[in-house]
């Protein structure tokens, strides 16, 4: 043991510490309603972990499954009837296979969200069951 | 106490023995006691660590995992607590330049020269104190401290190193001052 590292110890040592009765009844008393908390069961959150994501998942195709039959079964819009000349050059632009594709996007966007919801969950129960 | 009746009195504990875990309480209370002075603001803040360290040693011994030395284990949970009753208080340990006020200067006893952990709290971060701690006066091996860190083995061998050359200058500086001044 080196110079510094022995200095190291003697100065810990130096530290007069005295545990006093009171404390010591305190920390009896404390522990006197308790017991050791049996550990959780470590397969069952698996089983929970997976069993959610699935759920979401599944729910998440559901919806852009319906959200796209629906979206075809939609008759197109009229044609408008205002008169001006405005109307009738702007309304044969409109292109329905572009439009459909972003209809798409937020349901993605809904799918993303749920998955990273998932992962939140699976990290707080991983940091509550960790000690 | 040898480690395989340390190991005798945990499983006794985990099995609800009380009093096997009072004797645990025994065997290191003053050490932790020691150690949480010197990272908390008062007496009290150390005394209130100490006991809300064990509280929460005996409610999850069942968690603990007999591959880790008892002691890293409680260090572990003393860290986590003694940063959490300062984080509450808002006290830095650097603003306690005042004797007066600094329980670990209280508990030292008098002596010409500056006690050296007194230096190494005020030149040293907060982690690395701790494990310059573990390491001299627990005599911690880098793999345990890295344990109750939950650090790297290798961010533990650096930041020690690192405290000793910090220390070694201070005590130069200190031997320099005392040659001018003495």
């Amino acid at each position: 043991m080196d110079k510094l590292a022995e200095q190291l110890k003697r100065d810990a040592e130096m530290i007069d510490v005295k545990v006093s009765d009171d404390l010591e009844r305190r920390i009896a008393a404390s522990l006197q309603g308790l017991s050791p908390e049996r550990e959780a069961p470590r397969q069952r959150p698996a089983v929970f972990w997976w069993a959610s994501s699935l759920t979401g998942v599944t729910a998440a195709l559901l919806l852009i499954t319906v959200f796209n039959v629906r979206t075809e079964r939609e008759e197109l819009p009229q044609a408008t009837r205002d008169t001006s000349p405005v109307a009738t050059v702007v309304s044969p632009i409109i292109e329905w296979n572009a439009q459909s594709a972003m209809l798409t996007s937020p349901l993605r966007q809904e799918l993303d969200d749920l998955q990273s919801d998932i992962d939140k969950a699976r990290r707080k129960v991983r940091d509550d069951i960790g000690l | 106490m040898r480690q395989s009746d340390e190991h005798i009195l945990i499983e006794a504990a985990k099995a609800g023995s009380s009093d096997a875990f009072a004797d645990l309480v025994r065997l290191y209370q003053v050490r932790l006691l020691r150690f949480l002075l010197t990272r908390c603001a008062s007496f009290a803040d150390a005394e209130d660590a100490l006991q809300d360290t064990f509280i929460a040693a005996y409610r999850y011994l069942n968690s603990y995992d007999p591959r880790w030395r008892f002691s890293t284990w409680l260090y572990r949970i003393a860290i986590r607590n003694a940063h959490k009753i300062r984080r509450e208080n808002v006290v830095e340990l650097g603003d306690l330049s005042d004797e007066e006020s600094d329980p670990l200067v209280q508990c030292i006893a008098s002596s010409e020269a500056e006690n050296l952990w007194v230096s190494a709290r005020r030149v040293l971060g907060d982690e690395v104190f701790a494990a310059t701690w573990l390491r001299y006066a627990e005599d911690m091996s880098i793999k345990d401290i890295s344990q109750a860190l939950d650090r790297s083995t290798s961010w533990t061998k650096v930041n020690l190193l690192r405290a000793r050359k910090a220390l070694d200058a201070d005590l130069n500086r200190q031997s320099e001052g005392a040659e001018v001044y003495g």
